[in-house]
């Protein structure tokens, strides 16, 4: 379903991906895991057809991620999601599906079942200013399943979610998965990805260190047991420094 | 299973501009409902002053007309001139706004990334945006150019047909700069994407090149002034701007003879502006279908290439130089704006533009023989040149010193967790905005009063006056900024364009309005019955001087206390009630 065959994307003189090979099937939960910087957004927002590879391919279901075949069958949550503030979450989950061309009956009967898998019955006709952080990741989670994607693409989908809510997405991407629709995601949440993921691929500095089950990857690295040391291992040596308290003068006056 | 088809390629694209123009309708309904539900002293508040403002330009054109006419006839081609060299600088300044709003919107607004991800075709989100930059950069033509036109047609006694067609005029003629901005913003993200604000600012200094070179031929204009002679060498000089190519000359010619009654003339004009507007928008939405994603895709992987800071040794010297009068913590953040302003191009190119100008006319007053003419004429002049410089400032400080709090933003606790007292942050920018505004307005000042040939102690006084202007005018944009924040929103022009910085504008343009009045009045009444020879060193020692100015600056003293001492006061304690 999703298909990248040797990208390579440069931000002018630095190389952000690097000869990047990925598949993700039909089905499939894929963990996307690295350290800041690695170059995980850049790799997802060439998968939605927001940025285009210096080289390489990026097929959505063998159409070119950035044409409007590809995102027709996409959705992409960001880690920062955008929500028109001065919209409703029914008004604005009622813009994505007339822009996915939803037949109106279609369309409200599948914003139905969103607003009560989400839980989003008390609010969803208040206006989007209003709603707290985990309010808006549900509506923008509503809307990228709005049109019952064949892939979908998302951005540290936990960030700033209460348990609650945390709960409700983690297995919503289970359910995804398991009806047939591929998932990529990207996490820093080693938990998450041992938690959910079909399969785990580690990227650093742009080039995929490791990819596979995380019983694959145990297997590479043997040594190490949890994926949290295997990750260490694999994305610059052992546990990091961790900075002491020092003592501060404090400013004169 | 997938609840959609794919359609064809012209239904996915008639579906997504539907959807589209839904959304802008939901949102202007949803914000219009908000305002007059939440806000409906607001509403009143705006709809007042825009009144007070409208009908304030409607009185100022139309005396400018009447006294046009009792020089020549109002149908006369000077007039033409007048309306094409108008309506040629309103081009030129359409097209940099609508080129910059829609840059921002296209290519850096987190909106644009949510639409592109959606299915909707490149010309559809264009269009969209190019809506809202359209809405947002030429409401203020409306405001100037409606009053304007009023004043003319009402002055000239002109045919209805006037009336009927300068809205027509105004709305397709703001299409074409608007399409050309709109390419400009597509190519320059496409050609140069890490080098937008330098192309900006290579432009702009391209603009005011050629400015100068047109004032420098009018400055030489041969002839002694005001004659038949000198008039003709002037139109020739200024002959390009009836070039019959140009929109503007379309617009001037098309309105004036709808004025004069020849309607068919002006329906004519009517039409190849309409459809230039057509086309200018063709070509525009061409452009971004083909260009818009490369060009997206371009500007945001050329963000990330590092750009290394330099001209540290000008941080060096301003600790050197402030380091013994302003406290550290506060000059820390004096230095944060003074790295942002000069790392902008868009703040200081604009600035040396509009100061540049400026320079350039006062440097041109002895070409014109102003300081020959009576103390009363000189006088008045020398407050009308500083009126000005204060008119030009306040809109610095509108745009660019009103939305400073705004754009912290999200960064907005940083500041807020400080060690330091909230007030400081205020004073900061505070020192920083009327530092800035000293520098450029003192220079000006001085310069024009000098070119006039005025007395020391005149100089004296508007010196003064120029100090307590810009101290009043960095309060009242400071103080309302920090009462008014709009921490939503990531661009400037827009928050500067909000009900604040609005409000802001209209604080800043009657204090200026009463500071000049406060001693620019008593100054005219003294010199009004003086001859030019009777005024010199001595003015200081004239009790009858002595008595009106110093009632004048009594009263500018008050004014500037209040202008400073209210907004920051006010804006003080918002901020330090402010919950981040």
């Amino acid at each position: 379903m999703i298909r990248l065959q040797g990208v390579t994307k440069f931000y002018g003189a630095k190389k952000a991906v690097d000869g990047l090979d990925l598949i993700v099937k039909p089905g499939e939960l894929f963990a996307f895991l690295g350290p800041n910087g690695a170059g995980k957004t850049t790799t997802l927002k060439m998968v939605c057809g927001l940025l285009r590879p210096t080289s390489g391919r990026v097929l959505v279901s063998d159409f070119p991620a950035d044409s409007p075949a590809a995102r027709q069958l996409l959705a992409y949550v960001p880690d920062q999601p955008y929500l028109y503030e001065k919209l409703t979450g029914r008004e604005f989950l009622r813009f994505v599906s007339e822009m996915y061309g939803l037949e109106r009956p279609v369309a409200e009967r599948r914003m139905r079942e969103l607003i009560e898998t989400f839980e989003m019955g008390d609010y969803i006709d208040d206006l989007c200013e209003n709603y707290s952080h985990g309010m808006k990741q549900r509506v923008v989670f509503a809307s990228a399943l709005v049109h019952a994607p064949k892939a979908l693409v998302v951005d540290e989908p936990l960030v700033g979610l209460d348990p609650r809510s945390g709960r409700i997405v983690k297995d919503l991407f289970v359910a995804q998965a398991r009806s047939g629709v591929a998932v990529l995601m990207s996490t820093h949440l080693l938990s998450i990805a041992e938690e959910l993921a079909d399969t785990i691929g580690i990227i650093d500095q742009g080039r995929m260190l490791a990819q596979g089950t995380l019983a694959d990857l145990r297997r590479q690295v043997p040594q190490h047991g949890h994926l949290e040391d295997l990750f260490l291992a694999l994305t610059g040596g052992n546990r990091p420094r961790t900075p002491l308290p020092t003592a501060v003068e404090a400013p004169e006056g | 299973m997938s609840v959609v088809s794919l359609g064809t390629p012209a239904l996915a694209a008639g579906r997504a501009s539907r959807a589209l123009r839904h959304l802008q309708f939901r949102l202007l309904r949803n914000t219009l409902v908000g305002l007059f539900r939440a806000a409906r002293l607001r509403v009143v508040v705006i709809i007042a002053c825009s009144a007070i403002f409208w009908a304030g330009l409607y009185f100022f054109f139309s005396q400018g007309f009447e006294f046009l006419g009792t020089v020549l006839p109002l149908s006369n081609e000077v007039v033409e001139y007048v309306f094409s060299l108008f309506f040629l600088s309103l081009t030129v300044m359409l097209v940099f706004s609508t080129g910059i709003i829609l840059y921002g919107g296209l290519f850096q607004s987190r909106e644009a990334a949510f639409l592109l991800t959606l299915p909707a075709n490149p010309d559809s989100v264009f269009a969209h945006k190019y809506a809202e930059a359209i809405a947002f950069s030429s409401w203020g033509f409306f405001l100037l150019g409606s009053p304007m036109m009023m004043a003319y047609g009402v002055t000239a006694r002109a045919h209805w047909t006037f009336y009927a067609l300068f809205l027509p005029y105004l709305a397709s003629f703001v299409a074409i700069p608007g399409g050309l901005g709109a390419i400009g913003a597509v190519l320059v993200a496409n050609l140069m994407p890490r080098r937008q604000k330098t192309v900006l600012a290579l432009f702009l200094m391209l603009i005011v090149a050629a400015a100068c070179f047109v004032f420098w031929r009018v400055w030489r204009t041969p002839g002694e002034a005001m004659t038949r002679e000198w008039l003709d060498a002037l139109l020739t000089r200024l002959e390009f701007s009836q070039n019959k190519l140009l929109p503007s000359r379309w617009l001037s010619k098309g309105l004036l003879d709808s004025g004069r009654g020849q309607t068919w003339s002006g329906l004519f004009y009517l039409m190849v502006t309409t459809a230039h507007a057509g086309l200018a928008y063709l070509v525009a939405a061409v452009v971004a279908r083909d260009l818009y994603r490369r060009g997206y895709s371009r500007v945001q992987g050329g963000r990330s290439s590092r750009k290394r800071a330099g001209w540290y040794a000008l941080d060096g010297a301003f600790h050197f130089v402030f380091g013994p009068v302003i406290p550290k913590p506060v000059r820390l953040l004096i230095l944060k704006d003074l790295r942002t302003f000069r790392r902008d191009p868009v703040q200081w190119s604009q600035f040396l533009i509009f100061f540049g100008l400026l320079a350039f006319y006062f440097g041109s007053i002895p070409r014109l023989g102003y300081q020959v003419q009576s103390a009363a004429f000189k006088n008045l002049l020398s407050f009308l040149n500083l009126g000005v410089t204060a008119l030009i400032l306040s809109t610095f400080t509108s745009r660019f010193i009103f939305p400073m709090l705004s754009l912290e933003g999200r960064n907005f606790w940083v500041l807020g967790l400080l060690p330091l007292r909230r007030e400081a942050i205020l004073w900061g920018k505070f020192a920083f905005a009327s530092g800035i505004a000293l520098v450029a307005t003192e220079t000006l000042v001085v310069m024009s009063d000098l070119m006039l040939e005025l007395s020391a102690p005149m100089i004296v006084l508007h010196v003064g006056m120029v100090a307590m202007l810009c101290f009043g005018l960095s309060g009242i944009s400071v103080g309302l900024g920090a009462r008014m924040p709009n921490l939503k929103e990531e661009d400037p022009s827009k928050i500067a364009a909000g009900f604040g910085g609005t409000l802001n504008l209209l604080v800043s343009l009657l204090f200026i309005v009463l500071m000049v009045a406060a001693l620019g009045l008593p100054c005219h009444w003294y010199f009004s019955s003086r001859k030019l020879q009777e005024v010199g060193a001595s003015l200081i020692s004239d009790p009858e001087f002595q008595w009106r100015i110093g009632l004048g600056l009594l009263c500018c003293f008050l004014l500037g206390a209040i202008a400073i001492i209210v907004p920051l006061r006010i804006g003080a304690r918002a901020f330090r009630e402010m919950e981040l």
